[in-house]
């Protein structure tokens, strides 16, 4: 493998990897922040407890998931200039805007309100503490919208001319209405509805399937996740649809790879496809026949139909990636479309230099997966009781002491 | 000012935010795991104590370097390309090191089992000894020059790394973080935690003074630094070695630990405007001559301008709605606090 081999491998591991735990968190923060709301609303003691600890679990069950996206991504930030300084050698003028806005715009908020929203048990006001995970919601798709401006220049180069051999930017409004990016945002935050309701209703199914005290709590989570996972589905198919035309105006080379045996990439491309469109029809129809069949708790009474549910859960991950490789690898061999060549693109940095990076950050990752999904599996399956985020340490009796005994020594170091 | 100063200075105050508060992280990391500085069989508690201290900003002190590499391809996209690609062994083993951190941190508290705790456990150190150390080592070579190959672009190999002037600085990087963690645990930790990291920062400061000054006579000696203006080098110098002076001072009871964290935090800060107004014009500066300038790194005025409409905007949000996450999270750890990491 030649050293823009070598950088592929590393940059599509790196992204795949960031992505399987990216699309998991847009897809759960928007449900967690509606059980944190109904907790907070309801007046109802009892049920308002349930709320809570529902919101309590799947929450640290975002927050687990969330620690790999965050280090992935700060080695997505840091890819560009490692592995492909021509692309900003070109198109720094006009692709990096996009990349600078998300990290102050979106980066920022959503790491500060989600460090306050973790520790802020107890802490906050229960309104101020909601509109937090709120905010992290709103942030974590607005990253997910500059990301795929930048992706979407790749795709489809707007808003920019070409003077002395770089890219000079000459319409933002443009870049930020490139119909490649907002429909590609479009599909990718339903491709993530899917994803967060698909998983939720699975382990609430398996839950109630095998048997658990925490009926109540997983009764509602199993609503929930089903009805976002059937109107999450069903639009996925529709915004997908949409993006072959746009496709036949922009990329038409990517479509012919497809009915082309000869065209480089061919099998990867079909495979690709076929997968997510068999499981996007394959997710949605079985979400369908599960929406009624919650009326009286029949999908979990008959418990092949709640282990289907189960069992389901890797699905969608498989489907976006396949719909990113087809989008990824449809483009070669160009960085941006038209304008830059990947192997132009390539750092000027050895083989061997890149060969051991290349080793030592795709094994760290999928160790890291590994750990990752095993923890949240581990999680799952105990269930609500093994929650730990928003508790503190229990109180002694003698807290009050300990409190006098804090103020004695601040005084004690102050003077 | 020019539209570059300007994209300069918030760049430098990017970079320097992320020292100061990703700096006592690495620092109280590296101090999880002091010797001696948990009584036996509280182990474990003493670890999280410590990691507790932290736990409330550290998602919102890491972002500061996202954003000032976010920033650096945004506005200086010719110097992201060749700064990364030209340090990229050191870059490499740097954000290696943050992921392990990273996970550590935030995973640590979900691992069952002592052997899972000890592995977790390593890793929250190397996570903040890597980081630091490879920061020490970047400001040491881009103060000495980057060499350049004939076709433009910059290339490190193994002797520029091992260069004693590199790696003095790469060690003094290493103490002054650790330092500045202590400094943190003695004004945010709890009473016995904040005793024993009050007696663990004096001794760490004095041993980055001594580390520190070993750089500065390398390069009188002629083998260390060659910047483009050392008056103004030497003055941030002598400003940094006064500050650890002062912060070692102020831990011995002199002040209250507050005031010594501040005083911490211009240590911590003081490497950015050294390197900044040492090599001013250039950014990227290459060995023997000449480099990438401000003007040259900079994007096209359109992008600047661009870029500039939202700044204005969100650095003083930004700096306001983590101002609210210190203000929020004031006050020593105590049992009150919720656990989480
Ligand atoms: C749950 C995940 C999921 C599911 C069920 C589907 N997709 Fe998809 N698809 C994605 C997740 C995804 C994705 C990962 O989110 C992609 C990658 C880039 C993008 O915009 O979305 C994608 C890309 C993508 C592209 C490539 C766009 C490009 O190259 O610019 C097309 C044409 C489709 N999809 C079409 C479909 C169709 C017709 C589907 C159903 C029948 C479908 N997708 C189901
Ligand atoms: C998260 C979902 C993504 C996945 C799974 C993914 C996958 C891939 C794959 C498979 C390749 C290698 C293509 C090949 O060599 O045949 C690639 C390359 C690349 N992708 Fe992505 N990608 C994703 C998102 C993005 C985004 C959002 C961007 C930019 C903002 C991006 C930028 C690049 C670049 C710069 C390369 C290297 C050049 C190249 O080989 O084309 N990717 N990606
Ligand atoms: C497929 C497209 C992508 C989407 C939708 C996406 C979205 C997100 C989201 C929602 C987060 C929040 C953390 C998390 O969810 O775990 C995140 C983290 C991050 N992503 Fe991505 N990302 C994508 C690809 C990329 C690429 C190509 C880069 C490289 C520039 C990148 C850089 C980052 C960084 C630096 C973080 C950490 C931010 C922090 O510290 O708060 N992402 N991404």
């Amino acid at each position: 493998m030649g050293p823009t081999d070598l950088a592929r491998l590393q940059f599509a591991g790196t992204t795949g990897i960031h992505w399987l735990f990216v699309i998991l968190t847009m897809g759960l923060v928007p449900l967690v922040a509606v059980l944190h709301t109904r907790a907070a609303r309801t007046r109802d003691p009892a049920r308002r407890a349930v709320l809570e600890r529902a919101t309590r679990f799947w929450g640290q069950l975002y927050v687990i998931n969330y620690a790999v996206g965050i280090v992935t991504g700060l080695v997505m930030e840091f890819q560009f200039g490692l592995s492909w300084s021509g692309l900003s050698a070109f198109a720094g003028n006009v692709f990096g805007a996009p990349l600078a806005l998300e990290t102050l715009i979106a980066f920022f908020a959503e790491s500060t309100f989600l460090g306050m929203w973790i520790f802020g048990w107890g802490r906050l006001r229960a309104g101020v503490h909601v509109t937090l995970i709120w905010l992290v919601a709103l942030t974590a798709y607005a990253s997910g919208y500059w990301i795929l401006v930048a992706n979407g220049f790749m795709q489809h180069p707007v808003g920019y001319e070409v003077r002395d051999g770089v890219a000079h930017l000459t319409d933002f409004g443009a870049m930020l209405t490139n119909p490649s990016a907002l429909l590609a945002l479009g599909h990718v935050a339903l491709a993530a509805l899917t994803t967060g309701g698909v998983l939720v209703a699975g382990i609430s199914a398996f839950h109630l399937a095998r048997g658990t005290r925490e009926t109540e709590l997983y009764r509602l989570s199993l609503r929930l996740g089903v009805v976002v996972g059937t109107i999450a589905s069903f639009f996925v198919i529709i915004v997908g649809d949409f993006q072959f035309p746009l496709l036949e105006r922009t990329q038409p080379a990517k479509l012919d790879a497809l009915e082309d045996p000869d065209a480089p990439w061919h099998g990867v491309l079909v495979t690709a496809m076929d997968g997510m469109t068999l499981i996007g029809n394959t997710v949605s129809t079985i979400t369908l026949i599960a929406l009624p069949l919650l009326w009286r708790d029949w999908l979990v009474r008959f418990k092949p139909l709640a282990y289907l549910m189960t069992a389901m859960i890797p699905f969608p991950f498989l489907a976006s990636i396949g719909g990113w490789v087809f989008r990824e690898v449809g483009r070669q061999p160009w960085l941006i479309h038209g304008e830059l060549t990947v192997d132009e693109a390539v750092s000027h940095v050895s083989t061997g230099t890149l060969a051991v990076s290349c080793a030592a950050f795709l094994t760290v990752f999928l160790a890291l997966a590994a750990v990752n999904w095993t923890l949240i599996t581990r999680f799952a399956l105990r269930g609500p009781d093994a929650v730990q985020l928003g508790t503190t340490d229990p109180l002694p009796d003698d807290d009050a002491d300990h409190l006098r005994d804090l103020e004695a020594y601040d005084m004690k170091v102050t003077t | 000012m020019t539209l570059e100063s300007v994209w300069l200075a918030l760049l430098g105050l990017l970079l320097g935010g992320y020292f100061v508060l990703g700096g006592y992280d690495y620092g109280v990391q590296m101090l999880a795991l002091r010797p001696g500085g948990e009584k036996a069989g509280h182990e474990k508690a003493g670890q999280r104590d410590t990691v507790s201290a932290m736990a409330p900003f550290f998602l919102g002190n890491e972002v500061w370097l996202v954003a000032f590499v976010g920033v650096l391809f945004g506005a200086f996209p010719h110097l992201e390309g060749h700064l990364l690609s030209g340090l990229y062994p050191v870059f490499a083993a740097l954000v290696l090191g943050l992921v392990l951190g990273g996970a550590a941190v935030q995973l640590r508290g979900r691992a069952r089992g002592a052997g899972a705790h000890r592995v977790w456990s390593a890793l929250l150190v190397l996570g903040g000894a890597l980081p630091a150390l490879c920061w020490g080592l970047v400001l040491g070579l881009l103060t000495r020059g980057v060499p350049r190959r004939a076709d433009g672009s910059f290339h490190i190999g193994p002797d520029e790394v091992l260069h004693p002037y590199v790696l003095a600085c790469g060690l003094a990087a290493v103490l002054l973080f650790a330092a500045h963690g202590a400094t943190f645990l003695a004004l945010r930790g709890g009473p016995e935690l904040a005793d024993g990291a009050r007696r663990t920062a004096r001794t760490l400061l004095r041993a980055t003074l001594a580390a520190a000054v070993l750089p500065a006579l390398l390069t009188l000696a002629g083998a260390g630094a060659a910047l483009r203006h050392p008056g103004t080098a030497s003055v941030l110098l002598a400003l940094l070695l006064a500050a650890l002076a002062a912060t070692r001072w102020l831990l011995a009871g002199r002040g209250t630990p507050g005031r010594a964290f501040a005083v911490s935090c211009c240590a911590a800060l003081l490497p950015v405007p050294l390197l900044g107004a040492g090599q001013y014009p250039y950014v990227l500066a290459a060995r023997g001559g000449g480099g990438i300038t401000v003007g040259e790194a900079a994007a096209d005025e359109v992008t600047l301008r661009t870029l500039l409409a939202f700044g204005v905007v969100l650095v003083p949000v930004i700096l306001a709605y983590q101002a609210w996450n210190w203000w929020v999270f004031r006050g020593r750890t105590g049992l009150r606090h919720p656990r989480y990491f």
